[in-house]
């Protein structure tokens, strides 16, 4: 028995190292004072002072989370339009291409995807005239297409293990469909919404390959600025601001996370209570 | 500057700089048949410019606002390979890019660029002509382009560890890199060699003493035999990495561009770990190479364009630029106002009996892009 518990604790302790320790090295290394980032130098700041001075890099952040934020709204919406078809309409014509659709951007390599999209913006532009250019709008789109494969998943799994017989008893109440949606079936699968938006966000704000296809001027996302950056090798302002980004997700995923436990725990309750209630 | 990403990167682009090739060919009559009125009409007060990452002096684009009132909104980019992408697929936004002289070779020939209108550039004056000579084996008669910076390849060493090997000897000769008896020597302490399969196979030939711009299969083969014997020897085959592994001691022998071994020469001062990075151009001659400012035919804002090369090409702003990024530049006006380290380091500025020996890396055609992407291939795997 003990045996068991100390191999598990290792396994455990190995399996978080291995997780936290690149992530401890890069906080760790942003506070170093050398500019090689392999040889530590003593604790500083500076490179902290450095950064907010460094405009290409801080307007690259801000566009990044202002498209991701965008574009995960956006794939919210649509996702959970096609997730709701593929798992409430039944059998419709189509459905199999609707649902081979979405998820093909699930498999294909981003090297295809990038590529394919800026052939299709060439070609829409060259016929129509839009978009003119490409840039931030493109970017958006084209991480659009992206994650609301991801949405849509996530939001079909969740509706197909969900009970359709609240949505059946409200519709025997005389409620319009539209309403059902908003009344019943949105407050239950928001956690998987929510889970969904941040995996966007998340996706989006961490491409670099659809990114670089798609984008024009003045449209350079953060990854491309730092990747464009790391030829002549990683200077530690970036470990900077990856330390910051690395806080701020912990905040946001800690939070997402209290929240999701707490929905999921009122479900319960609710659920047990109807039981009894029967 | 032949920088380049990895190779599976870019076997992508490759096949993207195809597909798009293919597809801008409808569209060049279009754009410039819609050239013409656009260019009577008065331009907004904005430029797209679209450069090579940490290239340029910081305060040289907001000095160009503040004297011209033109709006600047400056993208970097980090392979040629990008690039091309971009500007193959046409209507890429941008009224300035900078691509290397042997990729602009090519993209001038996909009608890529418009020519320059002179008249508007009238810094053009201060042009070394020497250079401008050499420039015009990749642009005819420097119709399309002007000389942004410019560099060599050669050899970056650690001073200390080298000297510990070759007593007072000195590096300066390819033959210490590629004849496997003397590269043996460097074995222990890591040599690294530039993923840029053009330039190594041609300073290879160029060793050998055959002509390094050839593109016969005999010879291609030739030089990649001769690179699978020094294969053993070597640690590294990066395009970017060697910069900070020269400056904290990990490589001591690196083949890489002018520019980035000085800048592992500052980063291992400033480190001040007892470091000694230095640079040294081969005897035997090497590849020197040009980054071109050049206009795509598609530009929204040509005239700003012109407006923006002619001010990089005023004299202080040409040494600014110099004096920041440790690249010679290719104005004549400009040398005395250089900072006297950076003009009198032959690695910078080569002594008139090197750059005798420098000469042009020309573009492959389309047979020999294919062998030494396939030799290429080979060395890296060692197999």
């Amino acid at each position: 028995m003990k045996q068991s518990s100390t191999f598990r604790l290792s396994v455990l302790v190995f399996g978080f190292a291995f997780l936290y320790i690149p992530i401890l090295s890069l906080i760790v290394y942003s506070f170093n004072k050398s500019r090689l980032v392999t040889v530590w130098g003593g604790f500083s700041t500076q490179w902290y002072g450095r950064l907010l001075d460094n405009d290409q890099i801080l307007d690259a952040a801000w566009l990044s989370l202002k498209i991701a934020a965008i574009n995960a709204t956006g794939a919210v919406i649509l996702g959970t339009l096609a997730g709701l078809a593929l798992a409430r309409f039944g059998k419709f014509r189509g459905r199999t291409l609707l649902s081979g659709m979405t998820t093909a951007p699930l498999v294909m390599p981003e090297v295809i995807t990038g590529l394919s999209l800026l052939m299709l913006f060439v070609v829409m532009e060259a016929m129509f005239g839009w978009p003119a250019g490409r840039g931030v709008t493109t970017v958006t789109i084209a991480h659009m297409t992206l994650t609301l494969a991801y949405v849509t998943v996530i939001v079909q799994s969740r509706l197909s293990t969900l009970d359709d017989s609240l949505e059946e008893a409200a519709m025997d109440l005389g409620a319009r469909p539209s309403k059902i949606f908003f009344v019943i079936t949105l407050p239950i699968i928001a956690p998987a919404l929510i889970s969904g938006w941040l995996l966007s966000f998340t996706i989006s704000l961490d491409d670099l390959v659809i990114a670089s296809f798609v984008s024009g001027p003045g449209s350079s996302t953060l990854p491309m600025v730092i990747f464009s950056k790391v030829r002549m090798g990683v200077s530690p302002d970036i470990n900077a601001l990856a330390s910051i980004i690395v806080l701020l997700v912990t905040i946001g995923v800690i939070t997402a996370g209290i929240f999701l436990a707490r929905q999921e725990k009122r479900r319960q309750r609710d659920m047990q209570m109807a039981a009894a209630a029967k | 500057m032949s920088r380049a990403l990895n190779s599976s990167v870019r076997a992508g682009l490759a096949v993207a700089s195809i597909a798009l090739a293919v597809a801008a060919c409808g569209k060049k009559e279009e754009a410039q048949q819609s050239q013409a009125p656009g260019a009577a009409a008065a331009e907004e007060k904005i430029l797209h410019v679209y450069n090579w990452s940490d290239y340029i002096a910081e305060d040289t684009i907001k000095n160009f606002e503040a004297q011209t009132g033109i709006k600047v909104t400056y993208d970097v980019f980090d392979s040629n390979d990008m690039l091309e992408t971009r500007l193959l697929a046409g209507n890429s936004g941008f009224d300035v890019v900078v691509p290397s002289a042997s990729f602009l070779e090519r993209q001038i020939k996909a009608g890529v660029f418009q020519k320059l209108d002179k008249s508007q550039i009238p810094n053009l004056q201060h042009m070394d002509p020497d250079i401008q000579q050499r420039v015009a084996l990749h642009d005819p008669n420097n119709e399309h382009s002007v000389t942004y910076l410019w560099g060599t390849t050669g050899i970056g060493y650690n001073v200390d560890k080298v000297k510990k090997i070759l007593g007072d000897k000195p590096l300066d000769s390819w033959n210490q890199i590629f004849d496997p008896k003397e590269i043996a020597r460097f074995k222990d302490c890591g040599v690294s060699v530039l993923d840029a399969p053009d330039e190594i196979l041609k300073v290879v030939l160029q060793w050998m003493g055959r002509d390094p711009n050839s593109q016969k299969d005999e010879d291609l083969t030739a030089a990649a035999e001769k690179l699978q014997q020094i294969r053993p020897y070597i640690r590294k085959i990066h395009s970017s990495q060697y910069i900070d592994d020269l400056a904290n001691g990990e490589l001591c022998v690196s083949i890489g561009w002018s520019g980035d071994i000085l800048q592992a020469r500052d980063r291992a001062e400033e480190a001040g770990q007892g470091v000694k990075v230095a640079y040294s151009i081969p005897k035997e001659g090497t590849i020197v190479w040009f980054d071109m400012l050049a206009i795509p035919a598609d530009a929204k804002h040509p005239k700003n364009a012109h407006a923006f090369i002619n001010y990089l090409m005023e004299p202080q702003v040409a040494a600014n630029n110099t004096n920041f990024v440790n690249y010679a530049n290719a104005n004549a006006a400009s040398f005395g106002m250089v900072n006297d380290e950076v003009k009198n380091d032959p690695g910078v500025y080569p002594t008139p009996e090197v750059k005798a020996k420098l000469f042009p890396s020309l573009a492959y055609n389309e047979q020999a892009t294919a062998t030494m992407a396939r030799l290429w291939q080979k060395f890296t795997t060692g197999q």
